[in-house]
């Protein structure tokens, strides 16, 4: 009975933390989007608020929260707000599979900086991430505008595509650990020495694309493309509500995903790797919260580099995105998986 | 005839090893650590040359007038001079020129003596294009444009200049600029530096590779 409660409080305050990092962190993201936009472009982003802008988040969330509700008139009601609580859930809930670190002890308990180390982890994952559509084409569905309506049509059309490319992607790194669940995923990779992106470049690369395209970020942003559609699904939503879906389609699920390929390919809180032979660790000074940081800091860098790939290049055209994921990234993730059943047994060992 | 034009395309290799997006990544990595070229506006501001449209004035009487032709002007309409006012002489020249008329009013009262004055002189800025005709057409070099051009007002009523402020404005601008050399870019620093950073060169235009046609 007692270790029941001490699990129930145990995972009480996992949620909090989660939680708590993941939207206050997602939050913040739409000030480093920004300064790394601003700075791309050479200009120096938000100044004002605070040093360096750094209060700008709080003051575009009094703006938002502050705003006139509008709904458009002859729109579903219950649709249109359940769309929000849609998108909202299914992209906070991948975090739950999310390994930060490996096993400590504290108080005589064993602690796994992972809120549900389920066996199916990354099969939650990618359930959850198809959830992600059905916020999409509500939210175009129940705003009765045109815009809104193309706009979730198009990414209907993408995820549908890409969520096959993505699954097949995920199979090379499955066959070589054996397992789903995602905390399993990376101990296999300290075990075997290895992070699968050395032998998995073309799975990254595919799963790449396809976070890309999941996330709408560009060059698969079509469901926004600004100059086509205003700002696609989210045209007739106002205020907060508005908010809420760039918040969670660009910052928490690319947060999410990233963490995914992280521990998928870049062996989770690992320090550095060298194929084969073993890890070396720079940040050992930092002794138990080594792993952590580490973890940090790849999907830190795993964000930023899509910030940069963001706001580099153009957008494609919907029937190209398309054609990429059934012609290109689906017969690469094929070619991968039999690739991958080849070197498996000289990574088993 | 038509020229049929068509870049090569990308290679395989190429295309495998995503060449473009890599290209097109080094600009922008290039570009993200480079200094930012942007002026904070409400704390820095450029000065703009000294030929900018910006607001209206009205130049006063200091003894710079042109000669001869203020003389004339003033004794064709019976002017009556007074130092630190307006040198208008309420010739209308200006209201003829504008494209909007309506935007000046106008009007000039008789003194005890029998010389005129002008009393009037009101422009609305809400229907002013800032074209400068108006300016083009003052026989006088009364009325002018200075380098301010931040317009926003509260109220309606606080874009229409009138006589006092146009010449407040203008007793302001000669004690300023008014010696300045008259240039396109006057020696702002600012504008200096932004202008040489760039270290603009050029190349010579190379048609090769995949570009060629």
């Amino acid at each position: 009975m007692e270790s029941v409660i001490a699990g129930l409080i145990i995972a009480v305050i996992k949620i909090l933390v989660i939680l708590g990092i993941v939207l206050g962190v997602g939050a913040y993201l739409t000030w480093v989007e920004r300064k790394v936009a601003a700075h791309i472009q050479r200009r120096p982003g938000p100044m004002v608020v605070g040093w360096h802008g750094l209060l700008q988040p709080l003051a575009d969330g009094v703006k938002l929260i502050t705003k006139e509700d509008l709904f458009p008139r002859y729109g579903n009601k219950f649709l249109y707000n359940l769309a929000i609580v849609l998108a909202l859930v299914p992209a906070t809930l991948v975090f739950a599979v999310v390994p930060f670190g490996p096993e400590f002890e504290l108080f005589g308990y064993k602690i796994k900086p992972i809120l549900t180390d389920v066996n199916v982890g990354l099969l939650l994952v990618f359930g959850l991430g198809s959830l992600a559509v059905y916020a999409i084409a509500i939210a175009g569905w129940a705003s009765n505008s045109k815009y809104p309506l193309i706009g979730s049509m198009r990414k209907a059309g993408i995820i549908i595509s890409y969520e096959v490319a993505i699954t097949f992607a995920v199979m090379g790194p499955l066959i070589l650990a054996g397992t789903l669940s995602t905390y399993e995923i990376v101990q296999r990779q300290i075990e075997q020495n290895l992070w699968y992106i050395w032998v998995q470049p073309i799975g990254f690369v595919v799963f790449l694309f396809s976070l890309l395209a999941e996330t709408g970020r560009v060059p698969f942003d079509i469901q926004e493309a600004e100059a086509e559609l205003v700002t696609g699904f989210t045209v007739e939503y106002g205020g907060m509500k508005f908010g809420l879906f760039p918040l969670v389609e660009w910052y928490v699920e690319v947060l999410s995903l990233s963490a995914i390929a992280v521990v998928l390919f870049f062996g989770g809180w690992s320090p550095i790797n060298i194929p084969f032979l073993g890890f070396v660790d720079p940040l050992f000074f930092l002794g138990p919260f080594s792993p952590y940081v580490w973890f940090l800091l790849k999907v830190t860098a795993l964000f930023l580099f899509i910030l940069w790939l963001h706001w580099t290049l153009p957008r494609y055209r919907i029937d190209q995105i398309t054609e990429i994921a059934w012609k290109v990234m689906l017969p690469l993730a094929l070619i991968n998986i039999v690739l991958t059943a080849i070197i498996a047994p000289i990574v088993w060992r | 005839m038509i020229k049929r034009v068509m870049a090569k395309p990308l290679s395989w290799i190429e295309r495998a090893l995503f060449i473009d997006f890599i290209r097109g990544l080094s600009v922008t990595i290039r570009h993200a650590f480079s200094r930012t070229i942007t002026t904070h506006y409400p704390y820095e501001k450029l000065t703009p040359p000294k030929r900018f449209r910006g607001f209206f004035a009205h130049k006063v009487v200091d003894g710079n007038e042109p000669q001869p032709a203020y003389d004339e002007w003033v004794e064709r309409f019976k002017i009556e001079v007074i130092p630190g006012k307006s040198r208008c002489v309420v010739c209308m020249l200006c209201k003829r020129a504008c494209p909007v008329p309506q935007l000046f009013e106008i009007e000039g009262k008789k003194l005890e003596n029998g010389r005129r004055v002008v009393s009037v002189f009101n422009m609305n800025l809400m229907l002013c294009t800032f074209c400068g005709f108006c300016v083009d057409a003052c026989p006088v070099d009364c009325l002018y444009q200075t380098d301010i051009h931040e317009t926003a007002s509260y109220t309606r009523k606080d874009s229409i200049l009138d006589l006092e402020l146009l010449e407040r404005i203008g007793r302001d601008w000669q004690a300023r600029r008014e010696n300045e050399p008259d240039r396109i870019w006057i020696d702002d620093s600012q504008r200096d530096k932004l202008w040489h950073e760039n270290d603009l060169k050029l190349p010579e235009p190379q048609f090769r590779g995949r570009h060629e046609w």
